[in-house]
């Protein structure tokens, strides 16, 4: 449904579509309680409160983003309940899912360690059609507070980024609006990359739809 | 040329319907239509598309780039209000030109601030279409369309859209209904137009709902095609006339239906003693269904007779034919190449034969439907296809080696090599398909088993009832009652069914009709011309026969299935609403005070059925629960009852005191583990670390000011417990003493290394040379008794002798020990019953995780709703820890939390929560990842919806597949407490309580089955995908008529119910 009035669409039918459209869907995980939901919200509707409850499952938010004159971006970002990290229901989630969010707490060590785990799982279990691993950012979030003395210096964070197949990384507070949207701008940097290099996986949905039409108008030609 | 010409009109003039109808509908439901709004984007581009349509040269421009603006150009100069609207856009491109400039390489910033929309910002989509937007937007669109369509000869080629006397005129009106809308430039909420949301499709449901419905009932229903249209000469007049250019349009493409096929000149012949006429055949495309069109040209061109009685008459010979009742394609390619073909549905009738003109077009048509048929169904044989040639008929073995299981006839004709059969068959109904697999040979098959008459009469009644549903269907099973209704049918129907059968019959020798006497035996299968026509009856009878009993074999196979499936999610006895008494009232007050004072004359499960049908007066609900869920027993005396809740009261206490004194243990060593770990850091320079730990006193600071995290929220009840534990034990230290005496202590730890006392930090800054583990052990041994001391101090209990020989007794190690046994000792008179066993680092580990997570959802459990304030989130807590304490195999799960609530909202007392929530858990701990509930929630929804609607079955299993039903997921974790509002919430999950006794122990399943039936025709109109559904839900959460959904639950067990009992 999403997308499905794309604007590239008419654009298509007149002549050749100018402004390309895009549907990302972006996944944002790690253990429960870092602040998955609050990033989310931060992002998309500009507002952080306390009030957020546990996600139970999963939930949606979508973020427009005019990324160049010529590229529309929608993020379609699932935002998977904490605790959901074992059984076939992530995979079920994680479906073509084109990049993802991997949310640490600085203030609590043991939300780090977790982080392989998610990530591992993640590539386990989601590919890229080169087969390589979809683009992951690593969140560190709750910047604005205290840290656990476990937490590593930013020379530590890079060589760890690169072991765990990590684009990047950034120190981000949901409550203060910090780094949020860099993050996601280098995820989406990231994701058009990898869609220029593959244009075959059609995540575009305007040339989707092109194509589904082309089917009815081919065979009717054949009263002729 | 022309039709292809008028091909491509129709479409863009479609495409401007279709847009047209979007916006109209966001109108609808939004009130207003935003300007940012991608379907206005939409629109501007489909009408672009129409205005360029053989534009000519000239009006176009030639140098000119943009010629949507030379037309306008254009045609302002002759038009006033065209003119207003060139002046409106150089404004606008003046404008945003300017901006550009101005703002020059500050784009990006630009992009961000855009997003707060002061000025007039246009996106580059906007830009591109700003001629027609603007011109939309100032509401003259129409008007100027109906200028260029009224002078279209200046601008327009013969054959454009814009000179067709028809097209041009339906463009400018069709412009006429958005251009009096409003447009706005308020920003919604997220500041961008977005999808639609939950709620708006659900307006646009009951908007459209009554056209939909309408719509669908064809889908739905196997409709009787041909019968159907018989019936139609009756009809009165202008009724017909209305309803015949509905049927014309119907055979259009339109947004709901493709057109996969289309052939003029097709013949048929519609009557016996008629010459074959020829006609428009087509085929439909309507979500999955195919639908076989063929009208008399007669009726398409209007050329014949005005006179309405005629046309009724081709009205008749007009053929629709779901493709889905039919099993069988014959196909007969004659000598001078023409291609007959017949469709054979499964209840035997033969559909009259389609003669294709020579030329490939029977070919072209059998792959059009092979391609219509995916991806759930297929022809068998498929066709081959080759390269450079496309799709070819396969080559075949004779028809005697094939091995169809089912097959009567050995008799194999002599088949020519350009005859056909195809099958078509859809995936997992094979079994289905190969009883009533169709035999058109029956003619030369010997006569055994009719011989007796009863059996054959027996045979006949279930003929009737077979012929009169659709087999292949499983949403058959819908209607228990028509199972009975078919026990009732007898032979008295049979007369009729051989009439109709014996036509149909006979309309099949008109298979050979239209080619030469001599290529009929060869060709054609149906020999049956020359057999007297009473024996060809006798044989059409028995053959429908064995098919019938095959047919109804299969059906009763696919019931038991069903019924053994379904007889373990109901109860078998009914226990209906009305008798003894009404129950719709519910279990009231009063009712309820009856019972208290006279418990022998109640019966528990009259009281059940009372809540089952109408719930608990909320008054009472305090009382009800703890019996519904088992706390209490009905028929308990007054003292009986007091004897559960001692029982309950000292398995709490003793319950929290065991974690309690855990979490202690467990709190310590995280402070033990900070400072190890900042004892490390810090030692390399003093300096730094005391630099650092000024930043960190700051943040914590900062951190008390502006919000509360979950350090101090943990802190805080940590002083809290052990401020209850330090009252039961003495009175010298108040409560308000206690937290001023332990808050000094946390900061010292934290934050003052010249402080007075002992801690790690002490010495890890004073001494630095801290490397080796056994160093900070042993310093952790040392802030453990300084601990310890100040806990004793601090709880003035517990001699220092005892503690020093416990301490002695234990391994070097054990220093946790120490703290337990302290508690212990603290906590109670007696040592040697309390146990005291040593944990494990293990077990350490595990409670720290799961208080963690208990602590991280009790925080943010339903802060919006007026019950929990922090006092009552503390309570959650200990209850909470508590259950866990007892299940530590299992532990904290997220949800759990979301359970307890509304049992803490009701009861409002912790002993009574804390039972109640174990006698829940019992049911509910099995949907948690341990154990398999989860898993069987899901199967059973799948066959249910597979049995009670397969219609959204196929359609989930279309889009994407998503019929694990994993959207169900927290329905059935949370037993729907998500989905409700906190009242609603109460009401259903009294009945789901009730349930277990009255009707179904997965009432649950039922509760999320009428969730998805009032929803289903969104869920199908718009067909939602995965995400589709799980974003629709999660949006709708709380917007649920929690009565009627309870009320279609109830219905849908009784539902099935029926449909066991009725064996």
């Amino acid at each position: 449904m999403a997308g499905e009035t794309a604007g590239g669409e008419p654009g298509a039918a007149a002549g050749t579509p100018e402004r390309r459209e895009h549907l990302f869907k972006v996944l944002v995980i790690g253990e429960l309680g870092v602040g998955k939901t609050s990033i989310i919200k931060r992002y998309v509707h500009q507002l952080f409160s306390q009030h957020y409850r546990a996600t139970i499952g999963v939930d949606f938010a979508l973020k427009v983003i005019n990324w160049d004159s010529k590229t529309l971006v929608r993020l379609q970002l699932w935002d998977i309940a904490g605790q959901e990290r074992f059984g076939n229901m992530t995979r079920v989630y994680y479906k073509e899912a084109v990049g993802a969010f991997v949310v640490f707490d600085v203030t609590r060590g043991s939300t780090f360690e977790a982080i392989t785990k998610w990530k591992s799982d993640l590539d386990s279990k989601l590919h890229l059609p080169n087969g390589g691993a979809i683009p992951a950012i690593l969140l560190a979030n709750k910047c604005d507070q205290k840290r656990e003395y476990s937490v590593q210096s930013p020379a530590q964070m890079d060589n760890f980024c690169k072991e765990n197949g990590f684009v990047a990384w950034f120190e981000t507070s949901a409550k203060d609006n910090v780094n949020i949207d860099e993050a996601a701008r280098c995820l989406v940097d990231n994701i058009l990359t990898n869609f220029k290099n593959f244009p075959v996986e059609e995540n575009d949905v305007g040339s989707v739809q092109l194509d589904q039409e082309a089917i009815p108008a081919e065979s009717k030609s054949q009263c002729c | 040329m022309s039709c292809s010409d008028d091909s491509t009109k129709e479409k863009l003039l479609w495409n401007v319907k279709k847009e047209v109808k979007q916006i109209m509908e966001e109108a609808v439901t939004r009130k207003f239509v935003h300007e940012d709004s991608s379907h206005i984007i939409a629109l501007c581009g489909v009408v672009e598309a129409c205005l360029l349509h053989l534009l000519k040269r000239r009006a176009a421009g030639f140098l000119r780039s943009d010629k949507v603006a030379a037309l306008f150009m254009k045609v302002a100069k002759t038009c006033a209000t065209a003119a207003d609207i060139c002046k409106k856009v150089q404004d606008l491109q003046q404008q945003v030109d300017g901006r550009k400039n101005f703002s020059g390489g500050q784009e990006s910033l630009k992009r961000q601030n855009s997003t707060t929309g002061r000025t007039v910002t246009l996106t580059p989509q906007a830009l591109k279409h700003i001629w027609v937007r603007t011109a939309l937007i100032e509401k003259v669109l129409d008007k100027i369309v109906q200028y260029i369509v009224d002078n279209s000869s200046k601008y327009y080629e013969k054959e454009a859209l814009m000179s067709d006397p028809v097209c041009g005129p339906i463009l400018a009106v069709l412009l006429v209904g958005p251009c009096a809308l409003e447009y706005t430039k308020l920003k919604t909420a997220d500041h961008y137009w977005t999808d639609p949301s939950a709620d708006e499709l659900v307006q646009r449901h009951r908007i459209h709902g009554a056209h939909t419905r309408q719509d669908s009932s064809p889908c739905k229903r196997p409709a009787l095609g041909i019968k159907k249209r018989h019936s139609s000469g009756s009809m009165s007049e202008d009724k017909f006339a209305a309803s015949a250019r509905e049927y014309v349009e119907s055979l259009h493409q339109n947004s709901r239906i493709h057109l996969l096929y289309g052939k003029n000149n097709v013949l048929v012949q519609p009557k016996e003693d008629m010459e074959a006429i020829p006609g428009y055949l087509s085929l439909h495309q309507c979500g999955e269904n195919l639908t076989l069109k063929w009208t008399p040209n007669q009726l398409l061109n209007g050329t014949l007779g005005d006179s309405e009685l005629e046309k009724s008459v081709f009205w008749d010979y007009a053929l629709i034919v779901p493709i889905s009742q039919i099993v069988c394609i014959h196909c007969h390619q004659q000598p001078e190449s023409k291609g007959v073909l017949v469709l054979v549905s499964q209840d035997g009738i033969q559909r009259p034969p389609l003669h294709f003109p020579p030329g490939g077009h029977l070919l072209a048509f059998l792959s059009c439907l092979e391609n219509g048929l995916l991806p759930r169904g297929q022809l068998e044989p498929p066709l081959w296809s080759q390269r450079g040639k496309g799709k070819v008929f396969p080559k075949l073995r004779k028809r005697n080696s094939s091995n169809r299981s089912v097959d009567f006839d050995d008799n194999v004709v002599e088949e020519v090599s350009t005859d056909y059969v195809f099958r078509i068959i859809y995936a997992g109904h094979k079994h289905e398909n190969i009883t009533i697999n169709y035999h058109h040979l029956a003619a030369s098959r010997s006569v055994s088993v009719d011989d007796d008459e009863e059996e054959e009469d027996r045979l006949h009644a279930m003929l009737s009832m077979i012929s009169s549903r659709n087999l292949t269907a499983p949403k058959m099973m819908k209607d228990t009652g028509d199972i009975i209704e078919m026990q009732g049918f007898g032979a008295n129907l049979l007369p009729w069914q051989l009439n109709e059968y014996c036509s149909q019959g006979s309309s099949c020798l008109s298979c050979s009709t239209g080619s030469s006497p001599y290529d009929m035996s060869s060709c054609c299968a149906c020999v049956h011309d020359r057999t007297p026509l009473k024996l060809l009856c006798e044989n059409m009878k028995r053959q429908i026969v064995s098919r019938a009993f095959y047919g109804w074999l299969a059906y009763c196979r696919h019931l038991s299935t069903v019924r053994t499936h379904l007889s373990a999610l109901v109860h078998h006895s009914i226990i209906p609403p009305d008798k003894p008494s009404d129950a719709s009232g519910g279990l009231t007050k009063e009712v309820w005070s009856k019972y208290q004072k006279d418990m022998k004359n109640y019966k528990e499960l009259e009281l059940l059925r009372l809540v089952y049908y109408g719930g608990v007066e909320h008054d009472i609900r305090k009382e009800v629960w703890p019996f519904l869920l088992g706390h209490y027993k009905f028929g308990m005396t007054k003292k009986e009852m007091d004897r559960v809740d001692e029982a309950i009261a000292s398995r709490y206490q003793k319950v929290m005191a065991e974690w309690k004194a855990c979490e202690v243990i467990v709190k310590q060593r995280e402070k033990e583990s900070h400072s190890a770990i900042y004892a490390k850091l810090s030692s390399g320079s003093s300096i730094d670390s005391h630099v650092q730990r000024l930043i960190h006193r700051d943040s914590t600071i900062s951190n008390d000011v502006f919000m509360s995290t979950e350090e101090i929220d943990v802190t805080d009840r940590d002083l809290k417990c052990r401020t209850d534990k330090t009252s039961t034990h003495t009175t010298v230290a108040g409560t308000p003493s206690a937290i001023v005496a332990a808050e000094p202590q946390q900061s010292v730890e934290f934050d003052s290394p010249d402080s007075g006392l002992p801690s790690s930090r002490n010495y890890s800054v004073t001494s630095g040379i801290l490397s080796s583990i056994d160093d900070q052990q042993s310093i952790c041994f040392e802030e453990d008794e300084s601990s310890t001391e100040s806990d004793r101090t601090e709880m003035s209990l517990g001699p220092p002798q005892k503690t020093k020989g416990i301490l002695k007794m234990q391994d070097s190690i054990c220093e946790e020990q120490l703290c337990s046994q302290l508690e212990y000792l603290n906590n109670s008179e007696d040592i040697s019953s309390m146990c005291p066993t040593s944990y494990t680092i293990e077990l350490l580990d595990t409670i720290a995780l799961n208080l963690h997570r208990i602590d991280k959802d009790v925080q943010r459990c339903d802060r919006n709703y007026w019950y929990f304030t922090s006092d009552n989130l503390e309570k959650l807590r200990n209850i909470m820890c508590s259950y866990v304490w007892e299940h530590l195999d299992v532990g904290y799960v997220q949800g759990m939390c979301d359970l307890l609530a509304p049992l803490m909202v009701v009861l409002d007392n912790d002993l009574m929560a804390y039972s109640c929530f174990t006698h829940l858990m019992k049911r509910m701990s099995q949907n948690f990842p341990n154990g398999g509930a989860m898993d069987t929630h899901f199967a059973n929804m799948r066959s249910l919806i597979q049995i009670l609607d397969s219609e959204l079955f196929e359609l989930m299993h279309q889009n994407g597949d998503y019929t694990h039903f994993y959207f169900c997921y927290r329905w059935f974790l949370l037993d729907f407490k998500r989905e409700l509002l906190y009242e609603d919430v109460f009401a259903v999950w009294e009945v789901i309580w009730a349930a277990r006794q009255i009707s179904s122990e997965h009432f649950v399943l039922f509760i999320a089955l009428a969730l998805v039936q009032v929803y289903r025709e969104i869920v199908r109109d718009n067909n939602m995908d995965f995400t589709d559904i799980i974003k629709f839900f999660n949006e709708m959460a709380e917007h649920h008529d929690a009565q009627l959904i309870l009320r279609i639950a109830r219905e849908l067990v009784h539902k099935v119910q029926t449909l066991i009992e009725n064996k």
